[in-house]
């Protein structure tokens, strides 16, 4: 019986819990369903390429799989934006998964992916939120914060008045400490704890800036189309379970998080007044429409995305 | 073919070529080219330009360019000079005074940048003619330089503490509070190396004979030369601990701070500028090209299956907790002989961190033996960052084998250092234990 | 004088004409630094493209140093046995090891274009909430490792002069050209 190894390029750090609790669990998942046939070499983020290149190396069968966040593929695949995750679009993480599953988003992914030979995976849904040093209680107050954001975010949170700059996350630290910026999203509660981000910002800001499938799973069809077709059935499955499992796991490590940090550090969750919601509900929607004019298959997107809202109440 | 095997022949060819003369940016990266064909093949290749694309996007190397800058502006316009002058008119009566004087400034320029490098380059650009001018022995001067040089990334802000910090979940601040203490620990050591050392051989850091230490008033004449340097420090660290700047931005600062200097002095030319941009060019790509290659070097060491061997050697260690810890010390030590920190952080760390947690150690104490490791590594030949910056810099007649004998007393020192920090965890674990 | 020796000097010019040019980005890295720092604190506005810029602006200063460090001699090396030898004999060994830098440097041109074309193919921005192009910065891998190619080229057919005592390269005759700094 012949075996296959597999290189994983993770954008993950190893100490991040999603590294564990996503990677290391389908490699043992794999290993047990293919009886050891299939094993996967994890590495860890940046150790063999930069994040933003590995979509390009799995494409390119130099790598058989990796993890990605959707922005590091929006030359390729002109869904990424909205994968990425809109702001204020879905308020509930549940919504967000069937718009993937039971609405059709993921096989649109799957669609575009494909014709850059890779078979795209979201590994789960998550809520993006900030953490302040002072809490908002105003208009006023979001619009006075200098907060470190990046990409989609960077640009909605400046055209919502506040203002956004972008620090590499290794200065992120220093830079809130000593208050070169007010405020910071990194993941949400399990991504700031990580960052050890609530030692100095004490204020964790709900409700989500965005909820999305920001964590990817993509794997080389080369590699995948040279299993035998029992395989490649069960890593289609084991990546399909994937996304509902670690969906649901992570909402629960983040509510733990949440309520450690609440009561070892002192952290308070500061609910965003209805008067600032409502402000950056509108400046958000005004953002929407520059992701459909990405494709048309963005566009298609969109639309789908924008009924499903008004469908739910919310537009 | 086995890991064990695979490392003999990549580390040892690199050896090999380097004694061949060919520089080090081109060892490291021809070396990896060659094992990536035979390991995993022609497009692999990607990887190594994927590693150089990286190393440009790293936006905390941007402080390089900026504090060589600096440094460079500060010795062509003669403030650094008359610093040095200042400092022996004050300390020149005391054997080894220049010496110190230098390991002080290398202090205050650690609690600006937090990367080491640039201040290797700096240092190297304006203490060491200075202490060679006076009669300095060469490798006296040289080791001073090379040691102060790595402290950057001891005392805070620490990239690396940061990274090690993200790596192994221990909290950012507590690891910069646990690195001032061992920080002021190796200034100690090394100052009273210094000093006894030029004591019993005067010769090797000569004092100023009486009748050239100057008069009371020109001293506090000298003293004035102090301002400007100051000015400087103030406005770096101040915007640091201000909140107005990140360490990187702080580096502007540094420039402008610099350029005010050389303004003060009516130095502030355009064939001045030029000159220190062209030398920063010059000394900024030669680092750049040898990390952008020691990042390459590290990942394809990782593609080899370099975690493996680790763990595979962890298995075999004998001889307790404390076995264990040392045996970790030393695996890094030689590591840190080949590869740029974060590679090593990468293959190491995942492996050690859950056995230093399960036997009980405390992370963050064993964070700051990880980072004086580190700083170990910079210096010790044959691959030692620290030593090829400072040969970019230090004038043709001084060989690269000056360098490499220079560092042999500083490096037992640090040695002797993380000894001290074993027995004496306290002196690493109390200052954060005080503020978190 | 000689087509090898039209191109050695050639080669040198070109790296120096652009190492001159480039090694002006520094001030640029500088000002635009020192600027977020002022539209930071002292406006309260950050702008979303100082640091990105900077960023950019660096890549290519690093990248594009290559062939002019090579050109004044500036990549470090352990000159240990090297500078035991005679002249003629380091034009030897610096041929033979002249092999692993043309593995590295032609790996890394090949896979430059490579990365470069394929950004230059799809214009690709960088997706922050500036969204510059990239392709400038990636175009300057190919760029930069093309010249230092070049000018390892042209140590080769120097030191291939010297080994063999060939009369299209003389030392004594450039070295008045070659260090400028
Ligand atoms: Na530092
Ligand atoms: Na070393």
């Amino acid at each position: 019986q012949e075996t296959f190894t597999w290189r994983v390029q993770s954008h993950w750090p190893g100490a991040s819990s999603s590294y564990t609790d996503s990677l290391v669990r389908l490699q043992r998942v794999l290993d047990e369903r293919t009886d050891g046939r299939l094993k996967l070499k994890l590495y860890e983020a940046g150790a063999l390429f930069k994040a933003q290149d590995t979509f390009n190396a799995v494409s390119r069968g130099i790598l058989e799989m990796g993890t990605i966040s959707p922005s590091y593929a929006q030359d390729k695949i002109s869904l990424a934006g909205i994968a990425s995750g809109l702001p204020f679009a879905f308020r509930n993480v549940w919504e967000a998964e069937y718009f993937h599953q039971g609405m059709g988003f993921e096989q649109m992914l799957r669609d575009e992916a494909a014709e850059h030979d890779v078979y795209w995976a979201t590994d789960k849904v998550y809520p993006t939120e900030m953490v302040v040093k002072k809490p908002i209680k105003n208009w006023e107050d979001f619009t006075s914060l200098k907060i470190r954001s990046s990409g989609v975010l960077q640009k909605f949170l400046t055209e919502a008045g506040a203002a956004a700059s972008y620090i590499p996350g290794s200065e992120l630290y220093s830079a809130l400490d000593s208050g070169i910026v007010d405020g910071a999203h990194w993941g949400a509660a399990q991504g700031a704890a990580s960052m050890a981000l609530y030692e100095v910002a004490k204020y964790h800001v709900q409700p989500a800036l965005n909820i999305a499938g920001t964590d990817v799973i993509i794997v080389s069809m080369k590699a995948l189309n040279k299993l035998p077709e029992d395989m490649q059935e069960i890593v289609k499955d084991a990546l399909d379970e994937q996304f509902w499992v670690r969906t649901n796991e992570y909402l629960y490590k983040e509510r733990i998080t949440l309520a450690k940090v609440i009561a070892e550090q002192g952290v308070q969750v500061n609910v965003l007044p209805d008067e600032v919601q409502d402000k950056l509900v509108k400046a958000a929607q005004a953002m929407w429409d520059e992701e459909g004019e990405r494709s048309e298959n963005a566009k298609k997107a969109l639309d789908m995305l924008k009924g499903y809202l008004a469908e739910l109440g919310y537009l | 073919m086995s890991i064990e095997i695979l490392t003999l022949l990549f580390f040892g060819s690199l050896l090999f070529f380097l004694l061949l003369g060919l520089p080090l940016a081109f060892v490291l990266g021809g070396v990896s080219v060659i094992f990536l064909y035979f390991t995993w093949g022609f497009d692999s290749f990607y990887m190594v330009a994927s590693q150089i694309w990286g190393t440009m996007g790293s936006f905390t190397l941007v402080a390089i360019p900026l504090f060589v800058f600096m440094a460079m502006v500060l010795e062509r316009t003669g403030v650094a000079k008359d610093l040095y002058r200042m400092m022996h008119l004050w300390f020149g009566g005391l054997r080894g005074g220049l010496a110190i004087g230098t390991l002080v400034i290398c202090a205050v320029f650690a609690a600006m940048v937090g990367i080491s490098g640039a201040a290797v380059v700096a240092m190297g650009t304006i203490a060491l003619p200075s202490m060679l001018e006076r009669g300095y022995d060469r490798k006296m001067a040289l080791g001073v330089i090379n040691t102060g040089g790595g402290w950057g990334i001891l005392i805070p802000p620490s990239i690396l503490m940061i990274l090690y910090a993200l790596i192994t979940g221990v909290s950012v601040g507590q690891m910069f509070a646990a690195g001032i203490m061992p920080g002021v620990l190796l200034m100690v050591l090394t100052v009273t190396y210094i000093l006894v050392r030029s004591t019993l051989q005067p010769h090797l850091a000569p004092a100023l004979p009486p009748e050239e230490r100057g008069t009371w008033p020109e001293k506090l004449r000298a003293l004035r030369a102090v301002l400007l340097p100051i000015g400087v420090v103030f406005m770096v660290l101040g915007s640091i601990i201000g909140g107005i700047t990140t360490p990187t931005e702080a580096a502007a600062m540094g420039v402008l701070g610099s350029l005010i200097s050389a303004a003060v002095y009516r130095q502030l030319k355009w064939s001045i500028l030029q000159e220190a941009a062209i030398r920063t060019f010059k000394l900024t790509g030669m680092i750049m090209w040898i990390l952008f290659a020691a990042h390459a070097f590290s990942a394809a060491y990782q593609s080899m299956g370099a975690q493996d061997l680790i763990e595979g050697m962890m298995q075999h260690i004998p001889g307790g907790p404390w076995g264990i810890i040392i045996a970790m010390m030393v695996i890094i030590f030689f590591l840190a002989m080949v590869l740029d920190p974060v590679g090593i952080m990468l293959i190491t760390l995942p492996v050690f961190m859950p056995i230093v947690k399960s036997l009980g150690f405390d992370p963050v104490w064993f964070g700051i033996l990880f980072v004086i490791n580190m700083e170990i590594g910079y210096k010790t030949p044959p691959f030692g960052f620290n030593l090829f910056y400072l040969k970019g810099v230090v004038p043709p007649d001084i060989t690269m084998k000056d360098i490499y004998t220079s560092v042999v007393p500083f490096v037992i020192i640090e040695i002797v250092a993380i000894g001290i920090i074993m027995v004496f965890p306290e002196i690493a674990t109390w200052l954060p234990g005080v503020f978190f | 004088m000689s087509v090898l020796t039209a191109f050695i000097r050639g080669v040198t010019r070109l790296n120096d004409f652009v190492g001159r040019w480039i090694a002006l980005l520094v001030f640029a890295m500088f000002a635009f630094l020192l600027l977020e720092v002022g539209f930071r604190y002292l406006l309260n506005a950050p702008t979303v493209w100082t640091n990105e810029l900077t960023q950019m602006l660096f890549g290519v200063y690093a990248v594009m140093s290559g062939g002019y460090i090579m050109a004044h001699r500036g990549h470090v090396n352990v000159d240990l046995l090297h500078s035991q030898l005679s002249p003629r004999n380091q034009a030897f060994m610096d041929i033979v090891t002249s092999l692993i830098f043309f593995i590295f440097t032609l790996a890394l041109l090949w896979f430059g274009i490579d990365i470069a074309s394929e950004s230059i193919s799809n214009w690709e921005t960088s997706y922050s909430a500036w969204n510059p192009p990239v392709w400038p910065v990636k175009l300057a891998i190919p760029v930069g490792t093309g010249l230092l190619v070049l000018q390892g080229l042209a140590k080769l057919l120097e030191d291939i002069a010297i080994a063999f005592n060939l009369d299209y390269y003389r030392p004594d005759h450039s070295a008045s050209e070659g260090e400028q700094s």
